[in-house]
């Protein structure tokens, strides 16, 4: 469609006045971590007397930043690859076998996605109980298997909505071939399934990743503490620090956003893939 | 239609785990939170049951009906601001111009960083002392709009509301994003021909043609206000004398940090029974969806 130049003119500031509102956070915050506590507080608007990296050495120093980052990928790892598996299989079943009663299916599905209307912070307290009785309070697997219990409603609406709209040909082919169920499933079905596959892990292990709740109330040992939990380490035993604390965020969210630019696409999709018809 | 026979052994396999997890982490802790509210249960001795007692003193709890205040606040504010915000947005990323990508992929970013990271970004640009919004204000010589974002006793839901409102602008906008797109194009053409303005035609064939997206935003919004907690840690922990609580942060306080598990799991009750009945609508349209799209 033609446009006038004045009406293109405006147009250009309104989508630099957006992206730059969205991007100034972030600007702003790689700014304050290369200045010490007093210029952060008595002189906000300076630029930084030099790029030193004398905050992140200092955060270096305090934090245990390669544990922790070993921690939270190994949750997110293990989680995601637990709970992507077994809500698979629950929605194959769900979506393809026969089941005496013919309802059946349905119902579960609809029990599984209830789920998504459940803010996690009701559960943070019953989990709590939970936890204590089964003796995991504390424990990563304390924290692996609630992360993969919330996810289940997500994946299943995924899973399952895709299967629905797949057609049966190629699995009933299968079957006639001689492939038995796990064939089927994991050679025949899941390779068609990818796209989805990878919307469901990054989904999972993005949320997993940024989780502090659930983290916060069930681990004590400050060296099986996550990433989101350096914030608060910060507060309780050390003076605050302001350009350290920035400096450690900063050091979490930029491998962050590096892998969100690589996956862009695929993250965005996945993010939005519980609200949005493909 | 499900056909694929096969032993049952074999169906209970692939759905046990599953069911297990659901089970056991996700519906039993909610039957154990509704009988835990029926308590009067602190954490020592056994939990004796007190009936609906935690439920009346909701009413009558004054924090209770602040954090409540402060939640509807946000609810308001941030829910106008990021519909008719994100639909905006929508509207220009579904222009085409050079750098689309690259604006589209900056304005989601946001949505991907941890909440508790953000809320301490915007702890440094909400800061009434030297944070970045005050400072710019008092270079512009405009001191008299500095406001108390965080720390006092009025403002920090709307500080709240914009941070939320920043952290889910992308992802909205995205949901609009997908909705204008299953527009067929020739409807504006046709509108165009008969001499509609580009701006008329937003009002009289868009809007109504979203509607669908429109209830799934809002929704989104209203379920995702209820999930506000970070934010709150970060920017004034609740604070002062539990002021700017909202709902969730004020029951993580009674059950956490004052141990009134029987009281604080009425309060949850409160939050689940709210965001059953509005996630209810969100699941019948999207299985209708569903549906649309396998037949």
């Amino acid at each position: 469609m033609k446009r006038s130049c004045i009406s293109w003119i405006m147009f250009g500031a309104l989508v630099v006045l957006i992206t730059v509102l969205a991007v100034i956070p972030f600007v702003w915050t790689i700014l304050l971590s290369f200045k010490d506590n007093s210029q952060i507080v008595n002189d906000p608007m300076g630029l930084p007397a030099s790029f030193d990296f004398f905050n992140y050495r200092k955060a270096l120093d305090v934090l245990d930043i390669g544990r922790m980052y070993a921690n939270t990928i190994m949750l997110a790892a293990a989680s995601t690859a637990a709970g992507v598996l077994i809500t698979f299989m629950s929605s194959y079943a769900i979506a393809r076998l026969s089941f005496r009663i013919k309802s059946l299916p349905d119902k579960l599905f609809l029990f599984l996605i209830i789920g998504l209307a459940v803010p996690v912070y009701i559960l943070l307290f019953p989990i709590y109980r939970i936890n204590v009785k089964l003796h995991i309070l504390g424990t990563f697997i304390g924290l692996i298997l609630p992360y993969i219990a919330i996810n289940i409603s997500f994946n299943t609406l995924l899973f399952v909505g895709f299967l629905r709209e797949f057609p049966l040909e190629l699995e009933e082919a299968a079957t006639i071939d001689g492939c038995n169920t796990a064939q089927t499933m994991f050679r025949i079905v899941a390779p068609v399934m990818k796209p989805t596959f990878v919307t469901v892990v990054l989904f999972n292990a993005i949320y997993i990743f940024n989780e502090f709740p659930f983290a916060s109330t069930f681990l004590s040992d400050s060296r099986k503490y996550t990433l989101s939990l350096m914030t608060s380490m910060f507060r309780g035993q050390y003076s605050m620090d302001y350009g350290a604390i920035i400096a450690a965020s900063i050091m979490m969210i930029i491998p962050e956003l590096i892998f969100y630019a690589i996956f862009q696409r695929r993250i965005i999709s996945g993010m939005t893939a519980g609200a949005v018809k493909e | 239609m499900n056909q694929l026979r096969c032993p049952s052994r074999t169906k209970i396999i692939l759905l046990a785990p599953t069911m297990i997890m659901y089970i056991v982490f996700l519906v039993m802790p909610l039957f154990i939170a509704v009988r835990y509210s029926f308590t009067d249960f602190s954490g020592i001795g056994k939990a004796v049951f007190s009936g609906v007692d935690n439920y009346m003193k909701l009413a009558e709890d004054r924090l209770f009906l602040v954090s409540l205040k402060n939640t509807m606040i946000i609810m308001g504010l941030s829910g106008v601001g990021l519909l008719v915000g994100s639909f905006i947005v929508a509207l220009v990323l579904n222009e085409d111009f050079p750098g689309n990508t690259l604006s589209k992929a900056m304005i989601f970013a946001p949505y991907v960083i941890a909440p508790i990271i953000v809320g301490l970004i915007w702890g440094f640009i909400l800061n009434p002392e030297y944070g970045l919004i005050n400072s710019v204000l008092r270079k512009l010589g405009l001191e008299s709009l500095c406001i108390e974002w965080i720390g006092g006793t009025k403002w920090t839901p709307v500080a709240v509301s914009m941070v939320f409102f920043w952290q889910l602008l992308g992802f909205h906008a995205t949901i609009f994003l997908a909705g204008i797109k299953t527009i067929p194009g020739d409807l504006y053409e046709a509108a165009l021909i008969d001499g509609c303005s580009r701006s008329r035609s937003v009002f009289l064939i868009t809007i109504p043609l979203l509607k669908e997206t429109i209830i799934m935003n809002v929704i989104l919004i209203i379920t995702g206000v209820f999930k506000i907690y970070e934010l709150v840690v970060q920017l004034t922990g609740g604070g002062p004398n539990h002021l700017s609580d909202t709902l969730v942060s004020y029951m993580y306080y009674v059950v956490f940090t004052s141990s009134r598990y029987g009281y604080g799991m009425a309060i949850a009750v409160f939050i689940l029974v709210i965001s059953m009945c509005v996630s209810f609508f969100y699941l019948r349209i999207s299985r209708n969806r569903g549906k649309e799209a396998a037949s």
